[in-house]
């Protein structure tokens, strides 16, 4: 863990808006600047929530010990917690990468999960990324919440960024 | 200790003579397994398809594959496989379906079998001293060097799942599915991943046994006896995605659990966390970067290593399944004399300091943050929150400084871990990631609010240094670097 780690967190959550609420959503924000080609930080595996980097949540935790950024835990309804993450840096990032970050941290972060699965499974090379995303988190996938998520990654997939989003919406 | 793992036992009243492997005619086969004592296995479809399963190749490795890595060094009898680990966690499943059956009407045996089996196979991909060999995978991009892939590979595809399928088309890839936590959750999950689950149950009992520690013992038919299935919520950060099915415990048992907590609290520290097995995992990621570097730049012949060797051949071909089950704790031991006349220095010198023992000094950075901002131990917030300040300045500084290091040694070796007493969650935390106690009233609290000892354990955290402990320069710069962040956090 390098002190450029805590400090490329807290970039991508300031270039988010400021603010980036869950730690799932923090990932997937990541994830997806990751493979658009404009974060070069942080290896992502897949994991039952979907792609996660431990380095990510590593230096998430440093990051908000050394101040570069915030972590405030709070009860959520459903009884469990949540932490809130807040950087408010000056950057140099482009437009797409603020405008990509952006949207993602504002989307539905079950929505949000489930796009970046499918994104992560297309580029593993699953033909049918959304019907193993739905076959794999079926809970999650009811009332609606997959084609929300199409709809989410279909409109991702309009930002300009080096790396187009993989084509499957 | 004997332990009779090898021959299956046949009842002696012999009905029809067959082939043990034979899936038509099986007789009753029996374990003798040093926790459990007899561990069996019936002429029922399910578990005549599991006794196959162990004959595999895959499954027989993990004989080969102990436990607790480098524990050894430290609890000399702490040499188990995994091969009795899965065994055991199998059995002890067998314990926790009764427990689902009794809670559930009409049950469901396809999903039982389905559970039993995943709780059989869930460790079968684990590499050579498992946790250090993730860690070389995370640092090279290793994908094999993941044992939930490997495992889901194994399950999914192959030998293993060719058996399953015998009990159903489709079978081994729901049997991976409860592995990887994924497809639709039914309380039978909970058998193989919840904070009762058949896993921690069997290691818990059986890493203590085998190291010979006495202290954190469970409860264990005090608590199985009392556990009972609920529905707790499930969310995504901020919001509920539904409820899913697991155990929970009973009024009764809360000191059982109370005291189950505190197991996995102690050994963490005593047992898995052991500065000296931490150290011994620290020089063999090392060695094993080294060999996959050499490999990849063309120079196999500095390994000390002949080309067939399977660390080799791994190097070569990473991706490559039946490499992959070539490797185990064996071929790692047995590389170690070859590898200590390499040409490659650290090779030469780290196979060495393994193979005898010579591991480098731990420095106890976290323990020397503590002893500054908190003496007393009285574990406010305030201190808390200033050790790991500190520890996180000293790490960024002195991961920093070694970056620079042009050694072709490594003199300093940073090791940080961090586990809760409960199942540690990575998302998002809910009641799915703690113990769940079900009150006179009917109402489920965690067991923080009903145990004052529970809800005090902090989480166990590390943070150390090891260095060669005649090397006066590192030892310097380490406590100088402590010193001068001490300094800087008051």
């Amino acid at each position: 863990m390098s002190l450029s780690d805590t400090k490329k967190v807290a970039a991508i959550i300031s270039d988010a808006g400021g603010k980036i609420v869950g730690r799932t959503k923090l990932q997937k924000v990541a994830y997806l600047l990751r493979v658009t080609g404009v974060e070069d930080e942080f290896s992502f595996s897949y994991k039952h929530y979907g792609p996660y980097s431990e380095d990510l949540a590593n230096a998430a935790r440093m990051g908000s010990l050394l101040g570069d950024l915030r972590e405030i835990e709070s009860p959520a309804s459903w009884g469990g917690t949540y932490s809130t993450y807040i950087a408010d840096q000056p950057t140099e990032a482009t437009e797409g990468r603020k405008a990509l970050a952006a949207l993602a941290a504002s989307a539905d972060a079950v929505e949000l999960e489930l796009a970046a699965t499918a994104v992560f499974l297309a580029r593993e090379g699953y033909e049918h990324a959304w019907v193993e995303t739905a076959r794999r988190k079926p809970e999650k996938s009811d009332n609606g919440r997959i084609d929300r998520a199409k709809d989410l990654l279909r409109s991702l997939s309009k930002i300009p960024v080096p790396r187009p989003l993989p084509s499957i919406v | 200790m004997k332990v009779d793992f090898l021959l299956p036992r046949f009842m002696t009243n012999k009905r029809v003579p067959c082939e043990s492997r034979n899936a038509l005619c099986m007789s009753l086969q029996r374990i003798r397994d040093p926790l459990h004592n007899l561990i069996e296995f019936a002429d029922v479809e399910l578990e005549r398809v599991l006794w196959r399963v162990i004959q595999t190749r895959p499954f027989q490795r993990l004989r080969r594959v102990r436990q607790l890595g480098f524990s050894d060094l430290v609890y000399p009898g702490a040499s188990h496989s995994r091969f009795a680990h899965s065994l055991g966690v199998f059995h002890t499943a067998r314990r926790l379906m009764d427990v689902v059956r009794s809670r559930q009407q009409g049950g469901s045996p396809t999903r039982e079998n389905i559970a039993l089996a995943a709780a059989l196979v869930h460790d079968v991909g684990h590499g050579p001293f498992s946790h250090a060999f993730e860690t070389v995978g995370k640092r090279l991009g290793l994908p094999m060097a993941d044992h939930e892939h490997v495992s889901d590979m194994l399950i999914r595809s192959g030998e293993i799942a060719e058996i399953l399928n015998d009990m159903g088309s489709g079978t081994a890839v729901d049997v991976a599915d409860i592995v990887k936590k994924e497809g639709r959750k039914t309380v039978h999950n909970a058998v193989v991943s919840s904070q009762f689950d058949a896993d921690r149950l069997d290691y818990m009992r059986r890493d203590r046994m085998m190291t010979g520690t006495q202290h954190g013992a469970i409860d264990f038919n005090w608590l199985v006896a009392n556990l009972e299935v609920a529905d707790v919520p499930t969310g995504v950060d901020d919001t509920q995605t539904g409820t899913v099915a697991t155990f929970v415990i009973g009024p009764k048992a809360v000191h059982a659990a109370e005291v189950y907590v505190l197991g996995l609290f102690q050994l963490y520290p005593t047992v898995y966390f052991h500065k000296a097995t931490r150290g011994a995992e620290k020089l063999f990621a090392e060695l094993l970067v080294r060999v996959v570097t050499l490999v990849r730049t063309g120079h196999v012949a500095k390994t000390g290593l002949d080309a067939r060797h399977p660390l080799i051949k791994f190097a070569e071909n990473p991706d490559n399944l039946d490499v992959f089950l070539s490797l185990d704790d064996g071929v790692i031991w047995g590389s170690l004399s070859m590898m200590a006349d390499a040409e490659d220095a650290l090779l030469r010198e780290f196979s060495v300091r393994l193979r005898d023992r010579q591991l480098y000094k731990c420095v106890d950075i976290r323990g020397r943050a503590t002893h500054e901002f908190d003496p007393e131990s009285k574990g406010a917030p305030e201190h808390l929150a200033k050790i790991d300040t500190c520890c996180a300045r000293i790490n960024a500084r002195l991961t920093e400084l070694l970056k620079d290091d042009r050694n072709e040694i490594p003199k300093i070796l940073l090791d940080e871990a961090k586990r809760s007493p409960y199942n540690d969650a990575v998302g998002s935390k809910g009641p799915t990631e703690r113990i769940n106690v079900r009150t006179e009233g009917g109402a489920l609290v965690d067991l923080k609010q009903r145990s004052r000892v529970v809800a005090s354990l902090p989480d166990f955290t590390l943070f150390r240094a090891y260095h060669d402990r005649c090397d006066t320069e590192s030892m310097h710069l380490i406590n100088r670097t402590i010193d001068e962040e001490v300094a800087a956090c008051r």
